[in-house]
């Protein structure tokens, strides 16, 4: 937006909607990032307080949307203000997405701590959740300084997320094999892993769209894909 | 959000292809004087056969002005100096030998203003067939009259008071009659400088929605200042500014990611 409007109104509104964004972004990462520390420290209160702060990044979802909503119907934006509203609305609904898992993350954890967990051989659920972390993070900066190198190197690191999944699926179902009793615990376990690495995917798409919003195309190649989970059967 | 029209800064040269595999008009090299003063600036570009396309920019650009070298209306202005060439079928329309009476019948024209004649209905459309000769006889006209009218879809409102003044009409209308007037002679191509500017938003719709009938059979150029309107009704735009052709291009491409940074700037509203 190194270009102001002549209408200055429009904007004010353009901002108001990119501001919004950002809030809800930020939010996103800030609940994930509570969700994968209270899974280490297990503290009850902070998980409770991802759960229930979650329908803020709703309201902020459905902020952004009549935003940009109201944007469209009453400015037509063109060309990159036309590109900016559509991906805010894209984004917006990734990053309340996100969200989503943070919270059942943490309704997963809880029932963790009552199950007395302990992370399983071969499985740690922090070092996926602290990269997927870094991820978001750097999307929102390639978002926030329209940097599209950066978007595409956050795009490309999702494999490292499907791997880690793929590496995980097969431990824990190692683990409730030799163990039935950790079968609640591994069933837990094996949801948690599946919600990061969907995260992590979701990451890939709002890359993908700061890739858009700066270029005014899509991305063309297919995204480097290595979750093999739904395709082998454990030994 | 520069890395898309950061190769294109110089003015002097347009982005996107000015040329169309199936030419009607070509300008080649144009520049056009007022006394001094140059108004357009060596543009070059091709309106395809069948082929609706928007001229856009800011007042005085030249977008009107060039339109106006289309079929020879600039030879009006005395201070009017015209370089470069202009072929229509391959015929360079600035030739002695070129009668403009026939040329405007070729290539008709729409106004800003709806201009009816002071006449009745009958006789604005008769008018261009009666001096072109290209009626046969009185039923040969009617038919002319008719069928213009029909594909200006006036016919249904206007067909039980064929003698009543054009002038009577609604401004929506009287546009209407006045595009019915220009189709009656066979143009190829149809120019309209603005033809919707003093038009409510369905007389608006209705003219569009001919626009986008007509453009099955002829070529046609509509200079407008309303953004969506080129986006709804032209397959193709061209950018003007200062008088020169900034970029052309498909228009779903012109108002979604525009190459040029001007381009960029005008139809999103920002100071350049």
């Amino acid at each position: 937006m190194e270009n102001k409007h002549i209408l200055s109104s429009f904007d004010d509104d353009l901002k108001k909607l990119n501001d919004n964004l950002l809030k809800l972004g930020n939010g996103a990462l800030t609940n994930f990032d509570s969700c994968i520390d209270n899974f280490g420290t297990q503290d009850i209160g902070k998980i409770e307080k991802v759960i229930n702060g979650d329908i803020i990044l709703d309201e902020l979802d459905d902020k952004v949307q009549n935003l940009g909503f109201e944007i469209i119907a009453l400015r037509a934006p063109q060309a990159a203000d036309l590109r900016r509203v559509i991906v805010a609305l894209k984004i917006a609904t990734i990053f309340e997405r996100i969200g989503d898992y943070s919270r059942n993350i943490s309704n997963r954890t809880k029932l963790l701590i009552e199950l007395n967990y302990s992370d399983l051989p071969g499985v740690n659920i922090g070092k996926m959740g602290q990269k997927t972390l870094t991820m978001i993070e750097d999307v929102i900066e390639s978002y926030t300084n329209e940097d599209d190198k950066l978007a595409v190197k956050v795009r490309n690191s999702d494999v490292k997320i499907d791997k880690m999944h793929t590496q995980y699926y097969l431990e824990i179902v190692a683990s409730m094999q030799r163990n039935k009793k950790l079968a609640p615990t591994g069933a837990h376990l094996l949801f948690i892993a599946k919600n990061i690495e969907r995260v992590a995917d979701y990451v890939t798409d709002i890359a993908e769209q700061v890739y858009f919003l700066v270029n005014g195309k899509v991305l063309s190649d297919e995204r480097p894909k290595a979750d093999e989970s739904s395709f082998i059967i454990p030994e | 959000m520069v890395n898309i029209k950061d190769d294109f800064k110089d003015l002097d040269l347009t982005v996107g292809d000015v040329f169309s595999k199936d030419a009607r008009l070509k300008a080649r090299n144009v520049n056009v004087f007022y006394g001094i003063n140059k108004a357009i600036n060596n543009v070059t570009i091709d309106i395809g056969n069948k082929e609706v396309i928007s001229f856009i920019g800011p007042s005085g650009c030249g977008k009107s002005t060039f339109l106006r070298c289309f079929n020879r209306m600039n030879d009006t202005i005395d201070s009017c100096r015209i370089e470069g060439k202009i072929t229509l079928e391959d015929e360079n329309i600035y030739d002695d030998k070129i009668d403009v009476v026939p040329l405007r019948a070729r290539i008709g024209m729409v106004f800003q203003k709806p201009n009816p004649f002071p006449k009745s209905i009958y006789d604005n459309v008769a008018y261009g067939p009666r001096i072109h000769g290209l009626s046969e006889n009185k039923e040969h006209l009617d038919n002319i009259v008719e069928e213009s009218l029909k594909r200006a879809g006036l016919w249904e409102e206007v067909n039980d008071r064929l003698l009543s003044p054009g002038t009577g009409l609604s401004g929506g209308q009287q546009q209407r009659l006045c595009i019915a007037r220009a189709i009656a002679v066979s143009p190829e191509v149809i120019l309209m400088d603005e033809p919707c500017s003093a038009l409510d938003p369905i007389a608006t719709a209705k003219i569009e929605e001919l626009i986008h009938e007509l453009g099955n059979e002829y070529s046609i150029v509509i200079v407008t200042h309303s953004m969506q309107q080129a986006a709804r009704v032209s397959k193709r735009t061209a950018y003007f500014h200062l008088g020169k052709l900034i970029e052309v291009g498909k228009t779903k491409e012109i108002f979604t990611r525009p190459r040029h940074n001007q381009t960029e700037a005008y139809i999103s509203g920002k100071i350049g």
